[in-house]
Formats: C-alpha cells, structure tokens, sequence
C-alpha cells in the first residue's frame, strides 16, 4: 500500500498541481486543520493547554464482577450493555472527561467468529455515549500477534486489522483514537498510520514499559516519544506498565523528547491475592500523590489501567480541576530511531553513517540480492555494526529487481540483527514509500534534491512516515560550482520541507563531494558550502567522503585528510565505509576534539597500548576491491594477536607443522579448526590441482567427520565445526581457480514449513551442505507452499528439502509436496524434523527421509552424484 | 549520544520489584519469591534472576553421550552459555484452577478449569491429572532479547546458534523449574502437593492449546509472550504447562519418563539410555 505515492500520481494523471496544498486537500497529507476535534476544549487540550482526565480499568472491574479468564470482554458491550454502561457511568461520576470503549481486544483476530467488529464497536461507543461522558475515545490494543520478523504477522496484516477498527470506531462517533498497550514499535507505527489513514480523529498513543524502563521489544520512553512524534500523534504516552510513581522517569524521559501533550495511565502497583481476591498494591491516596509528581513532569492527559477504580479517579480529578497546564519548553532533538536505539545529535557530536549495503562497484553485494542470498547483507550489516556505525545505508538499486520489494524485505530483516537505526536510500519514491511504511523508527531518507518533480514526490513521504531526510545539493541544472550555489539549493530544500511541517532538524544537507582528481577546485567550495548550511540554515549535514579520492592512489589516506577537514567544516554525518581502519581513527579522533567523546574515555579504551601500523596497502579503498578490504581490516590496533584467530596449542602447532599438508588439512577439518584450513589450502594450491583439493582430500575429510558422527563418536557441534572449517578452504580454491572448475556440486532448496517457526534443524543442515560445496537457496521458516514452488520454478532445482518440528507441522510439509508434485513433477524431496520418521515421510509423499544433517549431506551425494552420471 | 538495548539484550534481568512495605522479597533458589496469600495466582509475571544454564542437560540436547569435548569447542560452548545468561531475561507467571471433569460442545470428554475458558482434550492430560482437585497453568519464557540474538547468529555463525539453541532449551527448563517450585511452595501452604509438568504437544493434548494458555494468562501482556497461527509461541525459548494439585502426599508415581514423549520412537538419547530427563 502506498498512499502517498498512489495520491501523488493521480493528481498528476488530472494534470492538478501537488504540492504540499494539494495534497492536504486530497486527503493524503495529514494536516492539523483538518482533524474532526470535538469541540473547544479538546482542542485546548491538543495545544496543552488544559487538562484532559480520563478513566480507569475495565477490565479489572469486570474481572471483579466473575468474568472468567480467557473470555472476551469486548463481547459484554452486546451481551450487558447495562452493566458496561454502570462502569462507565461510575467513571464519568468520579470526574472522568474522557471514556474509553470497552474494546481493546475487539479485532478481527480475537473476536474471530464471536463477533464482528463493526457491531462491538457501534455497541461499545454507543456504551460510552449513553454514560454521560463528554468524549468518547475508541480503545485500540494490541492485535494478539507478534510482527514479522521475529513474530510471523506480516505488517500488511496488523495494518488491517487495526483500520478496520478504526474506521467501525469512527463510524460509531468515537471522538478520539486511543491505541495503547503496546510494546512492539513497529505495530504502534502500523496502528497509528491505520488512524491517520482511515479517519481524522485526534490520535493518542501510549505503549507500555517494563521495569528495566524498555519494552519487551526494547523500545526505551525516548524512541517511542521520538518516533511517535514525528509520526504525528496529537498525543503520546505510557500505559499499563508499573505504579505511577515508578512511571515518573518514563514520563520525564517522553516530555523531554516530544512538544505534544503527554498521556499516563498508570497501573495501581502489583496484583496480589489476598483471600481469594485480587487487590492492588497502591491505594488511591497514594496513587494521585504519585501522579501529582507526573503532572509536574509533564503529564497532561491522565487516568488510570489495571487495579484502577472510580475512587483513584476521582483523587485524581481534585489534582486537575481547575488546574491549568504549565507550558512545556521542549527542546527540539535532531536524531533517528530503530526500535531499540536512538542517534542524537547534540552539539557538535558526529554520527557515521555505513556505506556497504550499496550494490554500486561491489560485485558480491550485487550477486547476493540477485540470488536471494540474504544472510550476505545480514553479515555486512552486523560487521559495520560492530565496527562502530552509528546508522546504516540500504540500497537495493539493481535494474533487475523489484526494488521496493526487496528494500521492504532487508529493512524488516536489518532491523532484526542490528540495532542501528537505517538510511533508507533509493530514487525511487515509491520504492522509498514502501520501506519506510514497514520500518520500526523514525528512519532518514535518502535522498531528496532540490528539483522540483523530486521534492514534490519526497517530501510527502517523509512527512507522513516521520523520517528525517538528506537533501542533495543539485537541482535540474545539475551539481553547481561554488558554496554559494549549492547553498542556494540547501535553502531551497530546507524551505520546501517546512511548506510540508517537516522541521530543519529532521533535513539533513549532503553538499555533494567531488573527486579532487578531476574538480579539484570545488573540494574547498564543498568545505565552505558546509560550514554556510550549517551556520546560515541551522541544519545537519551529511557528505559520502570517498568519492573525494577517485582516480588518485592511496585513496584511504586522501579519504581520511579530507573527512578531518570536513569535520572542522561542520559535517556531522560522515557517509562511509566503517571497516576502514583509517576512517575509524579519524571519527574517533575528532570526538575526542569535538568534546563528544568526554574525557577521551572511549579513545583511550580503544587505542591506548597501540602502535602505529604501517600505511595501508596499496589496494584501492573502494570500489571493486571494497570487499576484500573490508575483510582484511579487522580492528587495526591488535597489532600482536595475528588477524588469523586463536593460535593452536603448542605442541598441536609442531605437530601440524611438520605434517605434509594434506594430512595437515585433513587434521585441520577433522578437528574443526577454522584458521588454519585456509593455510593448507593455499600450500596445497601450489603443487595440486583444485579438483584434486575437492574430491580426494577436502570431501573425505567431510565424510570421514561424517562417518565418526554416524557411529557416535562425534556428536552435533563438532560435526558443524568440521564442515565450518572446510568451508575457508573451498572459498581459497573459488578465489584462486577459473569457476568451471569450482562449480557447485548442485542447487537445491530447503524451507521450514507453513506453521512452523522452528528453523535451527534446517540451519544446521543449510550450513553443512552449503560447507559441502552445495549451493543452497534457503527460504526461511513458515514459508508458504507456493513461494517453494516458486523457487524450484524459477532456478530450475531438482532437489527440495523441508523441515518440521511438530506432528502439527507435517502437514504443511504435506501441502507442500502435494504442490510440488502438481506443478514442478520433476522436483525430488526430503523431509526431515523431531517428529518425522521412515513412514511418515513416505505418509506425506516424500522421496527421502534425513534422520539427521550428515544424512541429508549423503542424500545430496547420491541425487546429485546420478546426475552427473546421466 | 546512543542509547542501546543492542542485541546482547540487559546484561542483568530485571531488578526485583518491591512489595507494598518496601521491602525486597525473600530470594530463595534464584526465583524471586512471589507473596501469594491463598496462593492462587504468581505475581503478574515474576522476573528470575541468576537462572543459569544447566550444562549436563544443554550437552544432552545436543546429543552428546560422552564423546571428548577438545579445548575449542569447550570455549564455545562456554561463551553460548555466557549469551545465552546475558541474554535472557526469564519471566514466569502462574495461575491456578479447580479441575472438574466434563463434556465438550460434541459430547467428548474434557478437563475443564473452573473460571477459565480452557477445556483439555485428550486421554493422555485426563491421566496426568487423575486425583487432582486443582491445576497450575503455567507459563515461562527467556524473552525477546534472546529471540532477537538467535536470529543475529542464525546469520552469522551456525554452530554458535546450534549451540545458543541447547542452552536456551537447558535454561528455560530450569526457568520452568523455578516457576513449578513457586507454584508448588504456594500449593504447600494449602497443604497440596504437586505432580510433573505436562505440555501443550505431549502425547494427545494439542498443540492448539497454547494460545488459550497465553490468552487467560495474559502472558502476552505480562511476560511477552505472544501465539502464532500454528499454535507455537514466540519467543521459541518457552515453556507452558500443566502441573496437577493434589491433595495428601504423592506417591512418586509420575517421575518424568518417556512416555508421553512424541519424539520417542526415534530418540538417539533414549536409545543410549541417557533421556534427556534427570
């Protein structure tokens, strides 16, 4: 779905203007003006100028009336509307404004054949309504499910459910959104924008924290207030969670970080049983003294959640009758968010942006999002992690692909092995419309420029997802000469965003670097352009360094000298390769200068005892070679432990060292060890064949690790730690010999079945087999039939092999081979899991059985073996 | 300037909560002690602190029946455990109901749990509960954080998460341990005794009872612990079950064994004679 970019195209189709005006007008941009508030007071109420008291549990009360657990609750509004009313009423006597409709759970997932949602909603306003209260806000909770990727609910999934309530919400005279208890982010965002989308009620949203102050998913106050704010709620907040007087720092944490009112339902304290009767641990006296302390934080919308009652409402209403808002100061922040971190700039403070998720120059990267090999880039994106970046390029961009597509599907799988917050880079706005849609955070955009078609395209994007965005410094004339120029662009862009409501701390400026090599005049313009955008606009900036260096020898060190300046400059946001060495000296360098890193703590905890390595080799920085580069330069300073990893014992090591070097290789496989496979192979390459390395020496080493495992005398772990130690010994013979030579010895698919979540089984079989020689297309857990089909179609497999854990399971491996049969008859299967055996593999129509990973490793051997012979 | 929860999760699970006087509650065998009163319902999850992981039991997941462990694989088992500790962050959370005998919508028998929708098909839970006036309905989990790092591993090193797996499987036994204990000493002041655990899965109690486990005890909410369509909960590292409340003393009658196991027909360790229950 892509609301904006859809908008966007029919205007033009009907040859209207679409600007910023025009799309509020068609609906498609959110704008304040055109929000349906109720009347006056809630409107003071947005500004944060009154108070807004809302009411207590629901549930509680009607857990205390002998509902019993595991019922749906929302099903009352039909059943007893009388007594949902009485609690309601008890509320609005108690001095509740605000009333919350009995349906939290009341989604289509939940209600299942219960009810429908339309009808619990039209039952709960109605509820509400005949109470007496002045505003009705329609309760939203979370959908039950967990998100892909960690869960298996696809965003598109949680995002209907939650329009569909909203629309039945709106369509029964709700006066507010309320979307509350959550502690999954990215189904907050998925909530939210089922409200900006499907109605113009004032959206609130409140997620609720643990006692480590996060989520269960890791969201601190911060990044919810951080992200829920640039998406544009009217209102955010906590929920649930803990006692009001442990809500205090979440509170102070959330007002510091956004300027809209801040919400708080907090719980009255731990359940306990106290003969036979749940009570709460906070009475209401010392519920409102504490909540008195989140008022004075910031807190302006406030009521009660679990354990509350009438009686801590109405302590609560002597607080804020009559009582007016204090205004809030609220620093503006200048930062992007993940689920699970948030990069503030403050001051002078920098933050490296990672550069290797970018398919331009870098042939590996390239080959990977052709064939689907995921893993690659989840491999690139922990390493730059690891190597100290602070935010993560991901570009997708090959003619090939279906770009929005694939950049949704890394930026959900990114975000599940990185905590680092994503630049999402692409030019094309729907491709960037998609990905964003799906991100869990407040993501930067990459890019925008100063063209007007581009900023009319991009804008709304970031606008309506809550991103930052880099602006580039070209316009339909191209990259301008001088400072003045491509200030000119900055100030155009910076303008246009905020026609849009997007702040200048959310416009990032990139003032585009040229190489020295052939503009060499512009490189002290672009240094000057830098400093004028920042001292001039106020804005951040962005620049990717290396391009600097085209075309000149020793890029690194020309790339280093130039970033150093450019930091004097002003740049802020570096775009770069984070695995050079000489990169991460110069960032840490300058944030001791900079004052970022205080007290140089970080500096000398990283450098001190280091020594100086010689200047880099001569192998160009970027480009073709960036990745091998990338490789060879772990972190520069362990200067004394080799790059090769652990050293073997002593004696081992004189031992291997006067084996001849094929006995060394197979000690090297049979042992499981890693670093020193890579070795003999490299000796061995001299005087030997590279088939010759394959079939007589690396193999029967597998199949003699094989054979020990079979009998017993090797369990798992050491056989996966001898396949992992051929697999640096295949990639020294891929590197050094033609590929007819080193051609897979054979394709094959492998899935964890429809309903199955557990995938370790077939990971382990992945990773023997891919460490055989084999090439392994592996298509993840709860993979739908047909997108196996789809595989075995489209790379032409002859062998499949599906994975399930439970008896449950088996019979979706079952679908899947009944589908394989139908539409790929060629296709051999095997099928393997705890619970499968001989006869159960042949019950589901499988040609094989694999008790176990060395099995299936034999069972490749034998298909692919007779297709050699045909 | 960065605030983290990376993916090596808190380095410490959560600290313990205080009760209504302030005071910190005893800490007995690791498991922050719930103070139940009649003893019918844990805290609304309870934060374990110190579990460790078992080792024996995490090697015997693994398959291992005694071959020789060389010094680098040792280390990498170590640094899984170390991950798999720093990574979790256990929770449990407990509720107990009367068992009545019943029929369901088709007239086939079931266990019903008084006060709560759950009804347990099934020959095989019917057995486990014979006697039992009461049923402990349980829940434990290792959380997300855990989750998220198997999924970093899974693409960057194989055996590490083979390994990070068995120690999650170890410690979230031993999690459930500690909640069966909390549940038990509760039982104890009502003068009840407790039998084994007995799972979702096991036997011919389905899987399809796991959701409704989640849903009455707002696991979701409390412990984070959320159902998919296939009946599994996510975080993979949990455990739900089913623990019968007795009245009188217990005879030792229903010591774990193999019996109810789905996997026993081809399970290498029962086949050693080293099942994989102590």
């Amino acid at each position: 779905m892509l609301p904006i970019t859809n908008a966007i195209q029919n205007l033009r189709e009907q040859g209207k203007p679409c600007g910023a005006e025009a799309l509020r007008e068609a609906g498609a941009l959110c704008d304040s003006k055109r929000l349906r508030i109720k009347d006056e007071y809630l409107a003071r109420v947005l500004a944060g100028e009154e108070y807004l008291l809302f009411d207590g549990a629901m549930g509680t009360m009607l857990q205390g009336a002998g509902l019993a657990a595991g019922e749906l609750p929302e099903l009352l509004c039909l059943t007893n509307p009388q007594e949902v009313t009485a609690i309601h009423r008890a509320y609005v006597e108690a001095g509740s404004q605000a009333v919350t409709t009995n349906t939290f759970g009341a989604n289509a997932r939940k209600l299942g054949d219960a009810a429908r949602v339309d009808e619990v909603f039209k039952a709960a306003v109605e509820c509400v309504r005949a109470s007496g209260a002045r505003y009705v806000a329609a309760d939203i909770g979370p959908t039950g499910a967990l998100l892909e990727p960690l869960g298996t609910l696809p965003f598109d999934e949680a995002y209907d459910l939650f329009a569909e309530q909203v629309r039945a919400a709106a369509a029964a005279g709700a006066d507010i959104i309320l979307i509350e208890t959550m502690a999954d982010l990215l189904e907050m965002k998925a909530a939210v924008l089922a409200a900006k989308e499907n109605c113009n009620l004032p959206v609130f949203a409140t997620m609720t924290f643990e006692e480590d102050g996060r989520t269960f998913l890791g969201t601190s106050p911060r990044i919810a207030a951080m992200t829920l704010a640039a998406l544009g709620v009217q209102a955010l907040g906590v929920n649930c969670s803990l006692g009001p007087a442990e809500l205090l720092p979440i509170v102070r944490e959330m007002a510091a970080a956004a300027s809209c009112p801040i919400m708080v339902q907090a719980n009255a304290g731990l359940p306990k049983m106290v003969d036979g009767h749940t009570v709460y641990e906070v009475t209401p006296e010392s519920y409102a003294r504490d909540a008195a302390a989140l008022i004075e934080a910031g807190a302006s919308i406030v009521g009660g959640c679990c354990g509350t009652s009438p009686a801590y409402i109405s302590q609560l209403s002597a607080l804020v009758e009559r009582h007016r808002p204090v205004p809030r100061d609220v620093r503006a922040l200048c930062g992007v968010t993940s689920a699970n971190r948030a990069v503030v700039l403050e001051g002078r403070d920098v933050a490296v942006i990672g550069e290797r998720i970018n398919p331009t120059g870098k042939k590996r990267l390239k080959e990977a999002l052709r064939t689907g090999n995921v893993d690659y880039i989840l491999n690139e994106a922990i390493g730059q992690t690891e190597a100290g970046a602070d935010i993560l390029d991901v570009n997708a961009g090959l003619p090939e692909l279906d770009e929005a597509a694939v950049l949704c599907d890394l930026v959900g799988r990114i975000q599940s092995v990185t905590g680092c917050p994503l630049q999402i880079d692409s030019s094309d706005p729907a491709a960037v419309e998609a990905a964003v849609r799906v991100y869990a955070g407040k993501p930067i955009v990459n890019s925008v420029n100063g063209k007007r078609e581009n900023l009319e395209a991009v804008l709304p994007v970031v606008k309506h997802y809550g991103c930052a965005v880099i602006g580039l410094t070209l316009d339909e004339n191209g990259i301008p000469p001088t400072a003045e120029e491509r200030f000119a662009i900055a100030e155009r862009i910076v303008r246009t965003a905020e026609s849009y409501g997007i702040p200048r701390e959310d416009v990032f400026i990139d003032c585009l670097v040229m190489a020295a090599a052939t503009n060499q005049s512009e490189v002290v313009e672009i240094l000057r352009a830098i400093t004028m955008c920042k001292e001039r606009l106020g804005v951040r900036t962005v620049l990717g360094v290396s391009n600097v260096s085209f075309g000149l020898p020793l890029r690194e060190v020309v790339n280093a000298t130039f970033l150093s300046a450019a930091f004097a400059a002003g740049l802020d946001m570096p775009i770069l390769n984070p695995n050079s060495a000489r990169y991460r000296e110069a960032v840490d360098s300058w944030r001791v200068l900079c004052g970022q890193d205080a007290g140089a703590r970080h500096y000398v905890e990283e450098y001190a005892g280091r020594t100086l390595s010689p200047s880099s080799a001569p192998a160009g920085a970027s480009g073709a070679a960036g990745g091998a580069q990338a490789g060879s330069a772990q972190p520069g300073g362990a200067a004394g432990s080799a790059a090769s990893g652990v050293a073997p014992s002593a004696s081992n090591a004189t031992a291997e060292a006067n084996a001849d070097p094929e006995s060394q290789l197979r000690h090297c496989i049979v042992s499981g060890r890693r670093a020193q496979a890579a070795d003999a192979v490299r000796t061995l390459l001299a005087m030997h064949d590279p088939m010759d390395i394959i079939d007589a020496m690396l193999i029967p080493a597998l199949d003699e690790v094989g054979d020990k495992f079979e009998r017993g005398t090797f369990f798992l772990p050491q056989l996966m730690a001898s396949a992992e130690a051929a697999k640096p010994g295949f990639d020294v013979i891929r590197e050094a010999a033609p590929a007819d030579a080193t051609a897979t010895k054979g394709e094959l698919a492998l899935a964890t079945v429809k309903g199955d979540i557990h995938d370790i089984g077939k990971n382990i079989v992945r990773m023997l087999l891919e460490n055989y020689g084999y090439k392994v297309y592996d298509l993840g857990r709860d993979v739908d039939p047909q997108a196996v089909v789809d595989c075995v179609r489209e790379r032409g497999l002859k062998l499949v092999g599906l994975s399930a854990l439970m008896t449950t399971t088996v019979r979706g491996m079952e679908e899947t081979i009944r589908l394989l049969r139908e539409q790929t008859p060629d296709v051999q299967v095997f099928v393997g899991g705890a619970v499968l055996t001989p006869e159960y593999a042949q019950m589901v129509g499988a040609d094989y059985y694999a008790k176990d990973a060395a099995e299936s490793a034999k069972l490749c051997a034998k298909v692919f073996g007779e297709n050699h012979g045909e | 300037m960065l605030e983290e929860h990376s993916a090596s999760g808190p380095a410490q699970p959560v600290a313990a909560t205080k009760d209504a006087s302030g005071e910190s509650r005893e800490v007995e065998n690791g498991t922050q002690r719930a103070l139940n009163g009649a003893g019918r319902l844990s805290e609304a999850a309870v934060a374990v602190e110190g579990a460790k992981v078992d080792r024996g039991e995490m090697l015997r997941y693994l398959g291992h029946a005694g071959q020789e462990i060389a010094p680098e694989l040792a280390a990498r088992i170590d640094g899984a455990v170390e991950l798999c500790e720093r990574t979790s962050a256990p929770r449990f959370s407990w509720r107990t109901f009367p068992v009545r005998r019943g029929y369901d919508d088709q007239g086939k028998p079931v266990l019903k749990l008084e006060g709560s929708t759950l009804e347990l098909p099934g020959a095989d839970i019917s057995a486990h509960l014979e006697g039992a006036t009461e049923c402990v309905v349980l829940a434990c989990t290792l959380g997300l954080s855990n989750e998220r790092e198997a999924r970093r591993l899974a693409a960057v090193d194989a055996t590490t998460a083979a390994l990070f797996s068995a120690a999650g499987s170890a410690l979230v036994e031993t999690v459930a341990d500690m909640c069966s204990a909390d549940a038990l000493a509760a039982a104890k002041e009502r003068g009840l005794t407790a039998g084994s655990r007995f799972s979702p899965g096991y036997g011919d109690l389905p899987l399809s009872v796991q959701p409704h486990i989640v849903r009455i005890l707002g696991a979701d909410r409390r412990i984070g612990m959320t159902p998919t369509q296939g009946g599994f909960v996510v975080p993979a590292k949990s455990v739900t079950a089913f623990m019968g409340l007795f009245e009188g003393p217990r005879a030792a009658v229903d010591r774990r064994s193999c019996v109810a196991c789905p996997a026993r027909e081809r399970c290498m360790l029962r086949k050693m004679g080293t099942p994989c229950y102590r």
